[in-house]
């Protein structure tokens, strides 16, 4: 006994100090470039080699005409707005579209067995593992000539390639988790497959589905290369307006007060999703 | 008798049914989508493309004039360049983050939060990070002169716009190390810690632990992952096109750059180009998973 706590604790239960130096690391790597970002978004002149701004926006900005960095980001030609419009709205539709089509296949996966299921579940991953480029153009010859470039209808459509093997992954693993006990109690005490589903199956599922939902939203605000080439320019969401500002290789101030726009709602969707999705449950869906 | 049999038959056909009808609406938004898009661009890339007034399928001319040049080969390999190496070192930095994130330590709960920031944002705020902290005029160019290193941007060592790619990789890496984390971490939380200790126990050491006991536990993990990972960076268009080196661009800005090109009849060798990509990645992809079924069946795990 005495030898099997030693070789616990000889195995480790805290951290190395090689393994906290390179956990600071890798945050430092990850959010490290963020604070001369902030500090860029308040700059009205910042030359090589100071390492803080000789001039701040706010020093300039009544006695400019033109609206400088922030006062730029909020205005409407910056597009911003319309753009998180656009990225929310299209965020939402997809993820109701994918929610209704993957949750019944999502049932059948988890629970029945039929002749080519593993074929099916590979063929359901595939989105994940053919590159993105390749489909986005291919498709988009397709969508200019049934006139779905452009279009709001062609981005949403588009958008559910990449969230609906995620989108079936989480859903299946809650349905592997739920156990169907409950149903078949309710139907043996005289409930319709309809109650059934709504008083029974719904409710258990609801966690899963949130979560499942909000990673979908996630994953389509995310999306630039798809809604890149449907769009055509004609339709901005976040990430392709971003791209628009920084394409030339440069970075002003109101590129990087729209670059922290941009970020604002990955880290809205961080708080929430830290509470719904656990790593478990993200496990499930992808250790296999 | 007989009656109860077709009564169970009726029944078995009736559950099929309903079986393929829940499968339905998600096979066919993938079939239309991925077998139109599949059918389409090789009928495409083979010559067939009436719309243009172009239609000698099936004829390969397209790729063979793609495959001719020599820079075509040279954008493939640096396609494969970028994502291999980026692959490469996001595994092992995840991995890394993965195993000490199972430990135990302070703020723990505010590190879980932190560390998953990129995977919440578009890569395009990546490449505007990589902008500003690796320019010639950013961040770690300034710093130098601070101490010393340089007194002229120019001196500043390239970093972004060559076709070493650093800043490519780097906008990578940092998108995806945090997804290779957050997978095996799932993983590692799932297997638990049993068998690790149950080998410290009976005297192996920490490197036997880890090589004998958690990387098999945890490679499905690492497939998967790095599936995803490699599939994207192969695809990738954003990063080479803003941080590459110019020509020979990577595949997809390739492609892009014939498809926008003014001469259409350049579209027909852009979706050879496209289909070429996609040709590479099933063929790597399928190597890779082939290897490691034989491995699987090597430890003996099926």
């Amino acid at each position: 006994m005495a030898r099997r706590t030693e070789s616990t604790t000889a195995l480790g239960d805290r951290l190395s100090p090689f393994q906290k130096l390179y956990l600071w690391l890798i945050a430092g790597f990850i959010l490290g470039p963020f604070i001369p970002l902030i500090v860029q978004s308040f700059a009205f002149r910042w030359a090589w080699p100071d390492l803080l701004p000789s001039t701040w926006w706010l020093e300039q900005r009544e006695e400019s005409i033109v609206p400088l960095a922030w006062d730029y980001v909020f205005s409407p030609y910056s597009q911003v707005w319309e753009a998180t419009v656009n990225t929310v709205f299209i965020g939402c539709v997809v993820t109701v579209i994918c929610l209704i089509i993957c949750l019944p296949a999502a049932r059948v996966l988890a629970r029945e067995s039929f002749r080519g299921k593993a074929a099916f579940e590979f063929f359901l991953s595939m989105p994940l593992i053919v590159p993105e480029a390749a489909i986005g153009i291919a498709l988009l010859m397709i969508f200019i000539y049934v006139g779905l470039a452009g279009t709001y209808t062609g981005i949403i459509i588009v958008h559910l390639i990449p969230t609906i093997p995620y989108m079936i992954r989480m859903l299946t693993a809650v349905y592997q988790g739920l156990g169907r006990d409950f149903e078949e109690q309710a139907m043996i005490l005289g409930a319709s497959r309809w109650q059934v589903l709504r008083l029974v199956t719904l409710p258990m599922l609801l966690p899963g589905v949130i979560a499942g939902a909000l990673f979908t939203f996630l994953v389509s605000t995310n999306i630039f290369l798809l809604t890149f080439f449907m769009g055509q320019g004609k339709i901005i969401t976040l990430p392709t307006l971003l791209f628009s500002k920084i394409s030339g290789g440069t970075l002003d101030a109101s590129a990087a007060g729209i670059t922290l726009v941009v970020t604002l709602p990955g880290i809205i969707l961080l708080l929430i999703t830290e509470r719904f999705i656990k790593e478990e449950a993200f496990g499930k869906g992808f250790g296999n | 008798m007989a009656s109860r049999k077709t009564n169970e038959l009726v029944r078995m056909r009736k559950e099929r049914w309903l079986v393929m009808m829940q499968l339905l609406p998600v096979m066919l938004v993938l079939v239309l989508l991925f077998g139109g898009a599949l059918v389409l661009g090789v009928a495409q890339s083979l010559g067939f493309a009436p719309w243009f007034g172009v239609n000698t399928f099936p004829d390969l001319t397209y790729f063979k004039a793609l495959w001719g040049e020599p820079s075509f080969w040279r954008s493939l390999w640096l396609t494969l360049y970028y994502a291999i190496a980026a692959t490469v070192i996001s595994l092992v930095l995840g991995i890394l983050v993965a195993l000490a994130l199972v430990r135990r330590f302070r703020s723990k709960t505010l590190y879980k939060y932190l560390y998953k920031l990129p995977l919440m944002i578009p890569y395009t705020v990546g490449i505007a990070l990589a902008v500003i902290m690796l320019g010639n005029g950013g961040m770690i160019s300034r710093f130098m002169e601070f101490v010393g290193l340089i007194d002229d941007p120019s001196q500043f060592p390239q970093i972004l716009k060559t076709h070493m790619g650093w800043g490519i990789i780097a906008v990578y890496v940092w998108k995806q190390t945090p997804f290779v984390a957050l997978t095996i971490y799932a993983v590692l939380l799932g297997v638990g810690r049993e068998t690790e200790e149950a080998a410290a126990i009976l005297g192996a050491n920490k490197r036997q632990v880890f090589f004998l006991v958690t990387l098999p536990q945890i490679m499905p993990g690492i497939i998967s992952s790095t599936l995803i990972i490699f599939a994207f960076n192969i695809g990738a268009f954003e990063a080479p096109f803003i941080l590459g080196g110019g020509f020979p661009d990577t595949l997809p800005v390739v492609a892009w750059r014939y498809f926008n090109d003014a001469d259409y009849t350049l579209q027909l060798q852009g979706m050879a180009t496209v289909v070429s990509i996609a040709l590479m990645a099933s063929g790597i992809l399928y190597s890779y998973l082939a290897i490691y079924r034989r491995y699987e069946r090597r430890i003996g795990r099926h």
